[in-house]
C-alpha cells in the first residue's frame, strides 16, 4: 500500500459521509458543467447568429413599406451618396413594381382570399367592408410582383428572406436591359412555364431564363427581370425601392449605418438585421452571462464545500496527522494522502457531476432561453416577430422582420441544444482538479502546522 | 547511546513561562531499559518528546547513537524519527482504517524499504510480539487494548531503531495485560540489544527496569538504581 492508495481508502473511512460529500460536490460540479453546456451553446447561437446577420445594411424610402405609405423611391442621387459611403464595397438595387392581369398576361398563384380581396377594395376607392360597392370580381386574384433587380440571385430580391435558388435555367446579368425574366416556380407552375417559354408584361414579350425556388409561397409568385428594363418600362428611371449594402466588415456596421443616415437624412431609412436581432442577442448575452456566474457560482460551491470537508477531515483527525509524523513520516507524504483523499471525493463528486451536467445540460439551457423568450422573440419596438407562410408583412423592404423568421435565426433560439463533447469533459476535469487541488491546499496548509509533538500532549 | 547534556525546555504562552524540563542531565547505554517516573505534570512526556526529536530543546544537548539532534535540520530530524526510534503511546495510536500488518509496515514504508520486505518483516514482528494471521489482517477497532499495544510495539520495532520510546505504554491496559506488555518490551530489549525508557507512572514496572530517573516539576530528582524504584 502506498501513500495514494491509503489516501483513497482514507476518503471512504467513513462511508456515509464520503457519498454525501462526493453527492454535494456532484451536484455542484454537474450544475457548473450544466451552466458551462448552457453558456456555449448560447454562445454557439450568438455567434450563428451574428455570422447570419451578415455585413449588410437596407436602405428604403422613407415612408414607403412595400405598397404601402407614400413618398419617393430612391433617386440616384441618394444612391451615389450610398455608394460613396466609406466601408461600402458593393449595393445591390430593387425596385419593385405591382402587375395585375392588365399588365402581365399571367396568373397569380396565390388565392385572392379575404385579405386580398380587402386590399383590392381599399386600392379601388373602397373601404374595408365586405358590403362595399368596390368589391372584386370573382375572378380576381392579387397581383404579380416583379423585382427588377440588378443582383437577380441575391436573397434580398426575395422580399421574405427565404434563399433564393435556381431550380432550372439559368440567372441574367441584372444591370442590363434586357427583356429576360425568371420567374417563382409557384408561379410557373400556375402557368405551366418551363425555361425558355415566354410571357409578356408591360407589353413586352419576355423570355423565361430560370424557375427560382425561395423557399415560401409569396416570393415563389414573384418574376424577377433586370433592373433597367423595370425602370424602363414602369416609367421610373433611376428609381429604386431597395439598396442592400455590402460592407467590407460587420465590425462596421454601426458606423456605417450611422453615416447613412447622416447622409440620407430624412428621406431614406436605413436599416440592418443586427438592428433586428439586437435585442434577441441581448437576451441571449444575458443568459450567457447567468450561466457562466452560476458556472462559477457553482464551481465556487463546489470548492467551499470541499475546502469545508477538507478542515474538518484534517482536524478531527490532527492526532493521526501527529503519529504518522512522529513515526517518519514527512509533511509532504502527508500532505500526498490528504491531497490523494481530497483528489478521490472530487474525482467521484466530478464523475457524478458530468452524469448530471449531461443530463441536467439542456433543460437547464431550455429553461434559461425559455424564461426569456418574451423578450428575444419582441424587435425594439416591442412587436412580436412572427412569419406565416403565404403573406407577409409586407413587401420588399418591409419583409425584413419576415427575413429573421424566415431564415430561422430567431426561431432556432428556441431550439438550443447543449451537447456534450471531449473538450466539455476536460473542462469538468480540469474543473474538478482545481476544485480538488484548493481543497487539498487547505488540508496542506494545516498539516504543515500540526507539530509531531502534539500527539504526545493529547495523550 | 543517549546522552542529555543540560537539557531544559520552556513554553511560553502570552506572558507566562512554563519550565517543562529544567536542565536534566542523563545517560543511557545501548540495550539497556531505563523507566522515568514522576507524578502527573512532572514533564515525562515532554522529555519523551525531546529525546523523540518532536519538540527542539530550549538548551541543552541530546546526542543519541553519536548524533547530536540539535544539530540535524528538519530532513534528518524526520529520517531520525523514522530510523533511530521508535514510538509506542499510551493510546496506541493506531492508524483505525489500516489492518495491523498495514499498520506495522507505515514506519518502513516511510523509510522506504520494497513492499515485499515491509511484508514479511511486518509478518514476523506480529508474529514474534503474539498476533496470529487473523489478527495481522484485522483493523485495529477489532483488536483488544492489549493486543492493538502489540501491534504499537510492532510498529516501534519495524525499522530496527536503536532506541524505543514509549510513553505509559500500560496506562490503558489492565494489571495482567500491562504485566505482558513490560515483559514484551523487556525481552525485546534483550534479543533486539534496543535500548528502551519507558516514561510510566507505575512504580512496579519501573522497579524492573536497569535504569530509573525520577522527575519532579521538570528536574531529575534522583537517579534510581536497578530494583530500587526508590519512592
Amino acid at each position: 500500500m502506498n501513500v495514494f492508495s491509503r489516501g483513497v481508502r482514507g476518503a471512504f473511512r467513513n462511508g456515509i459521509r464520503a457519498w454525501a460529500i462526493i453527492g454535494m460536490l456532484g451536484l455542484s460540479i454537474g450544475l457548473a458543467l450544466s451552466m458551462l453546456l448552457a453558456h456555449q451553446a448560447v454562445g454557439q447561437r450568438i455567434g450563428s447568429v451574428q455570422s447570419s446577420v451578415g455585413n449588410t445594411i437596407t436602405i428604403t424610402p422613407a415612408g414607403i413599406r412595400g405598397f404601402a405609405g407614400g413618398g419617393e423611391p430612391l433617386t440616384v442621387d441618394q444612391i451615389a451618396k450610398i455608394k460613396a459611403t466609406a466601408h461600402i464595397t458593393t449595393t445591390d438595387q430593387v425596385l419593385t413594381d405591382r402587375l395585375n392581369s392588365d399588365g402581365i398576361n399571367l396568373q397569380s398563384a396565390i388565392e385572392a382570399g379575404s385579405f386580398g380581396r380587402r386590399q383590392f377594395r381599399m386600392e379601388n376607392g373602397g373601404t374595408a367592408r365586405s358590403e362595399d360597392p368596390a368589391a372584386p370580381p370573382a375572378t380576381f386574384t392579387p397581383p404579380i410582383t416583379i423585382l427588377g433587380a440588378s443582383a437577380p440571385l441575391s436573397a434580398d430580391t426575395t422580399a421574405s428572406g427565404g434563399k433564393l435558388t435556381l431550380s432550372s435555367g439559368q440567372s441574367f446579368d441584372g444591370t442590363k436591359d434586357a427583356a429576360v425574366a425568371l420567374v417563382g416556380t409557384t408561379l410557373a407552375k400556375k402557368n405551366n412555364l418551363q425555361v425558355g417559354a415566354t410571357f409578356t408584361a408591360y407589353g413586352t414579350t419576355f423570355t423565361v431564363d430560370g424557375l427560382f425556388n425561395a423557399g415560401n409561397q409569396f416570393a415563389n409568385n414573384q418574376v424577377i427581370m433586370p433592373l433597367p428594363t423595370v425602370q424602363r418600362l414602369s416609367n421610373q428611371a433611376g428609381a429604386v425601392t431597395t439598396v442592400t449594402a455590402h460592407l467590407d466588415s460587420s465590425v462596421n456596421l454601426d458606423s456605417t449605418t450611422s453615416a447613412l443616415q447622416t447622409a440620407l437624412g430624412d428621406k431614406a431609412d436605413v436599416s440592418t438585421q443586427a438592428d433586428q436581432v439586437k435585442t434577441t442577442l441581448a437576451s441571449l448575452q444575458s443568459i450567457q452571462k447567468v450561466s457562466l456566474f452560476s458556472m462559477i457560482g457553482a464551481t465556487a460551491t463546489a470548492s467551499v464545500i470541499l475546502l469545508l470537508t477538507m478542515i474538518m477531515i484534517v482536524r478531527e483527525r490532527r492526532r493521526e496527522i501527529g503519529v504518522l509524523k512522529a513515526i517518519g513520516a514527512s509533511n509532504v507524504r502527508v500532505m500526498l494522502q490528504f491531497g490523494a483523499e481530497a483528489l478521490t471525493l472530487t474525482i467521484l463528486g466530478a464523475v457524478v457531476g458530468m452524469v448530471i451536467g449531461s443530463l441536467g445540460a439542456t433543460p437547464v439551457t431550455a429553461l434559461l432561453v425559455n424564461n426569456s423568450n418574451s423578450n428575444s422573440t419582441s424587435d425594439t419596438t416591442g412587436r412580436t416577430i412572427r412569419f406565416d407562410a403565404g403573406t407577409s408583412p409586407s413587401l420588399a423592404g418591409g419583409g425584413l422582420r419576415a427575413r429573421l423568421e424566415g431564415n430561422g435565426t430567431v426561431r432556432g433560439l428556441r431550439n438550443l441544444q447543449a451537447n456534450v463533447d471531449g473538450t466539455i469533459v476536460l473542462y469538468g476535469l480540469l474543473g474538478a482538479l482545481v476544485v480538488g487541488s484548493a481543497g487539498s491546499m487547505v488540508a496542506a496548509a494545516f498539516i504543515a502546522k500540526v507539530r509531531p509533538a502534539e500527539v504526545m500532549r493529547a495523550e | 547511546m543517549l546522552e542529555v547534556t543540560k537539557l531544559s525546555k520552556q513554553f511560553t504562552s502570552g506572558n507566562t513561562t512554563v519550565t517543562a524540563v529544567k536542565d536534566i542531565s542523563l545517560r543511557v547505554e545501548q540495550g539497556k531499559f531505563a523507566s522515568i517516573v514522576g507524578r502527573s505534570g512532572s514533564g515525562k512526556s515532554t522529555l519523551l518528546s525531546l529525546l523523540g526529536g518532536l519538540e527542539a530543546p530550549t538548551s541543552g544537548d541530546i546526542v543519541v547513537d553519536k548524533q547530536s539532534l540539535g544539530k540535524l535540520k528538519d530532513h534528518a530530524l524526520i529520517k531520525y524519527r523514522c530510523r533511530t526510534i521508535g514510538f509506542v503511546f499510551q493510546g496506541y495510536n493506531l492508524i483505525p482504517n489500516l489492518t495491523a500488518a498495514e499498520n506495522v509496515m507505515l514506519p518502513m514504508e516511510f523509510s522506504g524499504r520494497p513492499a515485499n520486505e515491509r511484508q514479511q518483516r511486518a509478518v514476523q514482528l506480529l508474529k514474534q510480539v503474539g498476533l496470529d494471521h487473523d489478527k495481522q489482517q484485522r483493523k485495529p477497532g477489532r483488536l483488544s487494548g492489549g493486543e492493538q499495544q502489540r501491534v504499537a510495539i510492532a510498529r516501534a520495532l519495524a525499522n530496527k531503531p536503536k532506541l524505543i520510546l514509549a510513553d505509559e505504554p500500560t496506562g490503558n491496559l489492565d494489571e495482567q495485560t500491562g504485566k505482558m506488555i513490560f515483559d514484551l518490551l523487556h525481552n525485546l530489549s534483550r534479543s533486539e540489544n534496543t535500548t528502551i525508557i519507558v516514561v510510566t507512572h507505575d512504580l512496579s514496572i519501573a522497579g524492573r527496569t536497569d535504569q530509573t530517573f525520577r522527575l519532579q516539576d521538570g528536574a531529575l530528582v534522583k537517579k534510581q538504581h536497578p530494583g530500587r524504584p526508590g519512592c
